[in-house]
């Protein structure tokens, strides 16, 4: 049965991978690993890895009911021997992709025991969220044992989240963890706005401050409780954040930030006293806050350089922190660079018609196969609007089934099509209302279409100014992180049709949720991560993209679909 | 045979080939067309469609930059031509982005769409000190268009319209103004005469403002 939480315009079979295996005889079960969630089943060799993960209780995206089309199911083989890879993973996946272990999940059966890595784009919401603050990156460090006794604070003070994160200082192991919107949010949605707002009210910047400390606070109070500690026993605190939020915090002033040549007020690292900022720790505890890069990236991308690894890498590689501002890092030859993009807040779901920031109800995956349209909500909740990745896949698929083409025009004649208000552009319904109470028609409009356009545009160009800027062709790069909540719940596959990101193979491409919160308990407990910050810094190489000639004509070639 | 020439040219402006467009402007003066014939007759036609196309959403800014780029092109061919036969452009713009402010694709875009609107336009670019515009207004420049992309920028607007004040030009020139943070109620509250959404509508906004009729064949010519 196809799951119930997808919205269904026809019928869709049971999964199919499985019925046209050979008859397999009596054969031993096996053990499947779902890693990094530590979920395991033992399964009949029969079944499709797809249900042996419904078994592990791991949840699967699936929207083509396991036929092999939709390719949600994405898993990458560990450990263990699977079945030959069907036409349907033939189709979509390269064969360097195949060589490392990517397979749908939906499509292969278990000849071994296993051990499957399901990267968070495949999951279910809950189960991702869960990951965002958790997540070992594959072959990352984990925190290393310290010198110190006494607990540790992190925080990642993001513009729309605050992340936290109690540590034992002595072993390294995270004790809690914390999340929170950050209140500054009614200021400001986003960080030019909060900065505005100090420019126009006198106490703007008091209230700014004010409402990031009691953020700190409330999260610190979580984080004891929830680990049975005393506020006394934190000797160490760390703090990363984008410049901006860094100086609000600081109290630093913040206007020169809203105008060119977008100057930090001060960009290197600090160590204070927790009152300093306002935290109520004891007064010997030390807060660290690290260097900043530029006006526009601060201490958090230099936390994700350190927890990804790209700060020391030999290859070429690139990570990328996709929000409604963009920070990328290219990594080549030992040199790093550093731009910023101004992507806008649609990856956010503002400017779009019925576009809503994630949550439940909020459309997340779109498939359209035979002018029929699937969709998957997050939670299951009916529709009630679409966010960000549901976006970047809805676009996608309306670019392969051809209604749309590669300016973003759409064929009059494609089925779900119709004329927009007041005669302006046109519509395409994803989900149209029915008698059920609370059911809403969801219609992506042209000009949401565009909004993607110049939202992936200006990504997509950073990326490429730097790889000139580097010397490197855009193929050479060898690995692409993707951080930060929103690159969690992104479709990669759908990233790259689209062009937000370089037609790289899947396998090069790598999910690594809140690696700045990674990053920032490192630097509690790693003298290593601390003498690297200063190391990063040196080396950075800001790019201005504003002044850049090749920026405006990328930025524009990159609109294409 | 004139007007399929002037079709042709049209044509091409509308579908931006950038790389066809001079040797069918050239092939229309072979003919004996003249500047002034293929500017009113296949020109600004083109770019009014081009203009209404982008305002009901059937293209967007790079098919509309693709067409700019074509009337450029036709443009710089025939502009020793307009000098020699007396043609003068129909106004003096001075374009540019406020103090504080880098953000440009979007001036830039305004500018060729009014260059294609048979306008002289002098971009001062990016970052600009008020007194520069009061210089270009002094130049000789009738319509001031101001540009921001920021909310903490758009507040360097009221500088130069307190400039062209304190220079006593202020009632000579029309200022309008454009950037995402900015819109009419804005464009009311400092004073502007004008705001307009996208390049294509400043076109329609700067001939409104100078007494202009909107329908390319009424178009006055003044220095």
């Amino acid at each position: 049965m196809p799951s119930p939480r997808v919205t269904w315009q026809s019928i869709a079979g049971e999964s199919k991978g499985a019925a046209n295996r050979p008859h397999m005889g009596e054969m031993p079960k096996v053990r499947v690993d779902f890693e990094p969630l530590d979920r395991w089943a033992v399964v009949e060799p029969r079944i499709t890895l797809l249900d042996a993960a419904r078994a592990a209780g791991v949840g699967l995206v699936s929207l083509c009911g396991g036929v092999g089309s939709c390719e949600s199911c994405e898993v990458q083989l560990v450990q263990g021997h699977v079945s030959p890879p069907s036409a349907a993973e033939r189709s979509t996946f390269s064969e360097s992709d195949l060589a490392q272990g990517w397979r749908l999940a939906c499509q292969a059966t278990p000849m071994s025991d296993l051990r499957l890595w399901a990267p968070p784009s495949s999951l279910e919401h809950s189960q991702r969220l869960q990951l965002e603050s958790d997540l070992p990156l594959a072959g990352s460090p984990s925190l290393i044992r310290g010198q110190k006794t006494g607990l540790g604070l992190a925080v990642d003070l993001g513009t729309s989240k605050l992340a936290g994160y109690l540590v034992d200082l002595e072993s390294g192991e995270t004790l809690a963890t914390a999340g929170a919107m950050n209140p500054q949010a009614r200021f400001g949605e986003d960080v030019i706005s909060r900065i505005a707002h100090v420019g126009r009210q006198p106490n703007g910047a008091r209230e700014l401050r004010e409402a990031a400390t009691l953020a700190l606070e409330d999260i610190l109070d979580e984080l004891c409780t929830a680990a049975g500690a005393e506020r006394s026993q934190i000797v160490e605190a760390v703090i990363v954040g984008n410049t901006a939020m860094h100086h609000l915090l600081l109290g630093l002033p913040v206007s020169q930030l809203g105008a060119a040549p977008f100057m930090p007020a001060a960009a290197q690292a600090m160590d204070l006293s927790p009152e300093q900022i306002g935290l109520r720790l004891e007064p010997g505890a030390r807060v660290h806050l690290p260097p900043l890069l530029a006006g526009f990236v601060g201490s958090d991308h230099v936390a994700m350089l350190l927890a990804t690894g790209l700060w020391k890498t030999k290859q070429t590689a690139a990570a990328i922190d996709i929000g409604t501002n963009t920070e990328i890092t290219l990594a080549h030859g030992g040199r790093l660079l550093s731009c910023s993009c101004a992507s806008g807040p649609a990856l956010e779901g503002a400017h779009i018609r019925h576009g809503m920031r994630a949550g439940p109800g909020a459309i997340e995956r779109v498939w359209i196969e035979r002018g029929v349209v699937a969709v998957h909500t997050i939670a299951g909740a009916p529709a009630a609007g679409i966010c960000g990745s549901g976006l970047v896949d809805a676009v996608a698929e309306m670019r392969a089934a051809g209604i749309l083409d590669a300016r973003g025009a759409a064929d009059p004649r494609a089925p779900g099509l119709r004329s927009g208000k007041d005669g302006h552009g046109w519509e395409f319904v994803l989900v149209a209302a029915t008698d059920d109470p609370g059911s809403r028609e969801i219609v992506l409009t042209a000009s949401d279409i565009r909004q993607l356009q110049l939202a992936k545009a200006a990504i997509r160009a950073g990326l490429q100014v730097l790889a000139q800027e580097a010397g490197v062709q855009e193929e050479m790069i060898e690995q692409v992180d993707v951080a930060g909540a929103f690159g969690s719940y992104l479709n990669i596959r759908s990233a790259v049709r689209l062009g937000m990101l370089p037609p790289l193979a899947r396998g090069r491409f790598r999910q690594v949720g809140n690696a700045a919160g990674l990053g920032a308990r490192q630097l509690l407990t790693g003298a290593e991560q601390r003498a690297a910050e200063e190391e990063i810094v040196r080396r950075m190489q800001y790019v201005e993209l504003a002044t850049h000639p090749e920026f405006a004509p990328a930025f524009v070639q990159a609109m294409q679909l | 045979m004139d007007a399929k020439q002037l079709e042709i040219i049209r044509e091409s402006v509308i579908l931006g080939r950038v790389s066809e467009i001079g040797q069918a402007v050239q092939a229309a003066l072979d003919l004996g067309l003249g500047a002034e014939e293929i500017l009113q007759g296949a020109l600004l036609p083109a770019m009014d469609e081009v203009g209404r196309r982008f305002e009901c959403e059937q293209i967007f800014v790079p098919e509309m930059m693709a067409s700019a780029k074509a009337m450029q092109t036709s443009l710089k061919l025939l502009r020793p031509l307009f000098a020699q036969s007396g043609v003068e452009p129909v106004a003096k713009v001075v374009l540019g982005t406020v103090q504080g402010d880098m953000h440009d694709i979007g001036k830039n875009l305004v500018g060729l769409m009014l260059e294609g609107g048979g306008f002289q336009v002098q971009d001062l670019g990016t970052n600009v000190h008020p007194g520069r515009f009061v210089q270009a207004v002094q130049g000789g420049a009738v319509i001031v268009g101001l540009s921001a992309l920021l909310t903490t920028t758009m507040t360097n607007m009221p500088a130069v319209l307190r400039a062209l004040e304190a220079a006593g030009v202020r009632e000579r020139v029309k200022v309008i103004i454009g950037g995402a943070p900015v819109n009419q109620a804005y464009a009311d509250e400092i004073g502007a005469d004008g705001y307009a959404p996208d390049a294509s509508r400043a076109v329609g906004l700067a001939r409104a403002l100078l007494g202009m009729s909107s329908a390319v064949t009424g178009l006055p010519l003044q220095g």
